[in-house]
């Protein structure tokens, strides 16, 4: 590389141009169609309507998927084999989260769970029941479905968690 | 396989919430600018290839590269561009090192550019086109956009980092204050740093903790800003290296590695990591730059390190997943000042993603970082000699990590 060809500063673009101008867009996000595909949820659907759990295991690794998932990512097999699951399910992971209402201006605090039901391998994002104080929750914290009244088949038949009474002796030392 | 690779220099625009005095291309021309003023012998005519990335659903622009390239000097060359969500940059580093590894004819010095100039656009609808198609499914399955509104106003980043930050909590029995302890460091360190965007050189722990929470566990003191700018790095050959510059630094392991998705599934299904501050791809990421750079102790043998970290959980989280201190012991290095500026394994001393964070380009800016402290023109210099340094980047939905290992003598192990 020769010394002779040095380059000249770009400078003058500050001197020239102090401020750029600022023009309005926008991007419909709402035109898009995305693909979904539901072979494989129908039958986890069908499930939820006679209020019962199902998952989806993977005959390799033998993981369960709960909500149900086309392709399992450890052993790249179609998971094919449906497994009944219970009811109840402990606390994977919890943050709270702070909405401020637009009309009244009051901050109200929900928390916000990844639960892992009780014979499944995965988390999915889910609410506590609104008796639930948000200092309560904890990680590892038993929960039970509360189903809604009407199930329709989907995601939100599964209305909230409600806790479970715990009597078990370590419970003081899960708090921590 | 693969010819040695050496970072001849590195550059920066300056970082600020909102750079009205430029547009993007400008931004990324300023950065080159920084980058070719430390190797005067360079001009654009000796670059072979460019190497260019952003995260372009952030400003709403697509393919800005089309646009950029007299701003770049890329006219009549070879132009790549790469694109993978939070870790952009670090992928456009590792494209860079790619370029001149693979022996190209023709092709020995590449420049590396990424850039992202967040006030243009904004965030949350950039994050929104990210995950629309999942939404649009968790709608049809039955879940009202009220309800998903509840469930992802935790979601986005924060939300992933909050989630995380409660089960790193918990494992490693960590409170609130050790939190705000990295955050202090961080922005004392982004002080000194002239391209760095919030300097707090007064800030206290006190000052942190009074902010109020965003996400529980983690408050607005707490998280990272939205900056724009933008970070070039020169890649060449071995023997160009040796002419161009005193220290060139050689790249002497990369890894990039995927894993399974956390938090979120895929179409609504169940998601696989049940702990997300495991982070076994962190690991593996880091056993295969390791290993090819022929590190075996990680913890003796690098000097410094800059990693990926827009919440100060992830900080502490990502040193001990990259094997540089024991596990559940990195809270206890911040309070004792080992990872300080003049400690024994200086840690972001550039004020780190926490002070600093023009998404597509974070992720560039950590190697970047570490290859001037080893060249010693860093803007916040450490005091001690730096032989061998990191860095890591994350992204996705803490799937997606990448990693680069330089250092100041040829150790790769694959020849």
């Amino acid at each position: 590389m020769s010394k002779r060809t040095q380059r000249k500063s770009m400078g003058y673009i500050k001197k020239d141009y102090i401020r750029t101008r600022t023009m309005p867009g926008s991007w419909y996000l709402s035109s898009y169609r995305f693909k979904f595909n539901i072979t494989h949820f129908k039958p986890f659907q069908d499930k939820l309507k006679e209020r019962k759990l199902v998952g989806l295991q993977c005959s390799s690794c033998n993981r369960v998927f709960f909500p149900p998932r086309l392709i399992c990512g450890k052993c790249f097999v179609k998971p094919d084999r449906w497994v009944d699951l219970r009811e109840t399910g402990r606390v994977a992971t919890f943050t709270i989260t702070y909405l401020k209402d637009l009309e009244t201006g009051e901050v109200s605090e929900r928390p916000v769970v990844l639960v892992q039901q009780d014979g499944s391998d995965t988390t999915y994002t889910a609410q506590l029941s609104p008796d639930v104080d948000y200092k309560d929750t904890y990680i590892g914290m038993p929960v039970k479905v509360h189903w809604a009244e009407e199930p329709t088949g989907g995601l939100m038949d599964i209305q909230f968690y409600d806790l479970v009474e715990d009597n078990s002796k370590d419970l003081e030392l899960r708090k921590d | 396989m693969g010819r040695q690779v050496c970072i001849a220099s590195a550059g920066f625009s300056e970082h600020a919430s909102k750079r009205s005095d430029v547009n993007m291309p400008e931004l990324v021309s300023e950065a080159i600018e920084d980058c070719l003023k430390k190797v005067p012998s360079v001009s654009v005519n000796d670059i072979d290839a460019f190497v260019n990335g952003n995260m372009p659903a952030f400003e709403g622009s697509n393919i800005p590269e089309l646009w950029m390239t007299d701003w770049m000097g890329a006219r009549n060359k070879p132009l790549m561009r790469i694109t993978t969500g939070g870790t952009t940059g670090g992928s456009v580093a590792i494209g860079g090192y790619y370029t001149v590894t693979a022996e190209l004819p023709g092709i020995d010095t590449v420049l590396a550019i990424a850039f992202e100039q967040q006030s243009q656009g904004d965030t949350s609808t950039g994050l929104a086109s990210v995950a629309y198609g999942e939404i649009s499914v968790l709608n049809t399955l039955g879940i009202s956009y009220e309800q998903l509104t509840q469930l992802l106003s935790a979601g986005a980043a924060i939300g992933v980092a909050s989630y995380q930050a409660t089960n790193y909590m918990r494992r490693s029995k960590i409170t609130e204050e050790d939190l705000a302890r990295v955050v202090v460091q961080n922005r004392h360190n982004a002080a000194n740093t002239w391209w760095a965007h919030l300097k707090m050189p007064d800030l206290t722990i006190a000052d942190v903790l009074e902010t109020p929470y965003i996400s529980y566990p983690l408050r607005y003191g707490m998280v990272c800003p939205a900056s724009d700018g933008a970070c070039a790095m020169l890649f060449t050959t071995e023997e160009k290296a040796k002419d161009l510059c005193d220290i060139p630094v050689y790249v002497n392991g990369v890894g990039s590695v995927a894993n399974e998705s956390g938090v979120l599934g895929y179409n609504g299904s169940g998601a696989g990591q049940l702990d997300t501050s495991e982070q076994l791809g962190a690991m593996k990421s880091a056993e295969l730059a390791f290993g090819q750079a022929g590190i075996s102790f990680p913890r003796k043998e690098i000097d410094y390190a800059e990693v990926y970290s827009p919440f100060p959980n992830q900080e502490l989280m990502w040193i001990e997943r990259l094997g540089l201190f024991e596990e559940n012991t990195a809270s206890e290095m911040y309070e004792t000042g080992v990872t300080a500026l003049n400690g024994e394994l200086p840690i972001n001393c550039s004020g780190g993603v926490n002070s600093t964070n023009a998404i597509g380009a974070s992720a560039m800016e950590r190697p970047a970082v570490a290859a001037l402290q080893i060249m010693g023109k860093a803007s916040n210099q450490v005091p001690k000699t730096v032989h061998t340094a990191i860095g890591h980047g994350w992204g996705g939905i803490i799937n997606l990590i990448t990693m680069m290992v330089m250092s100041n003598k040829p150790t790769r192990k694959i020849k």
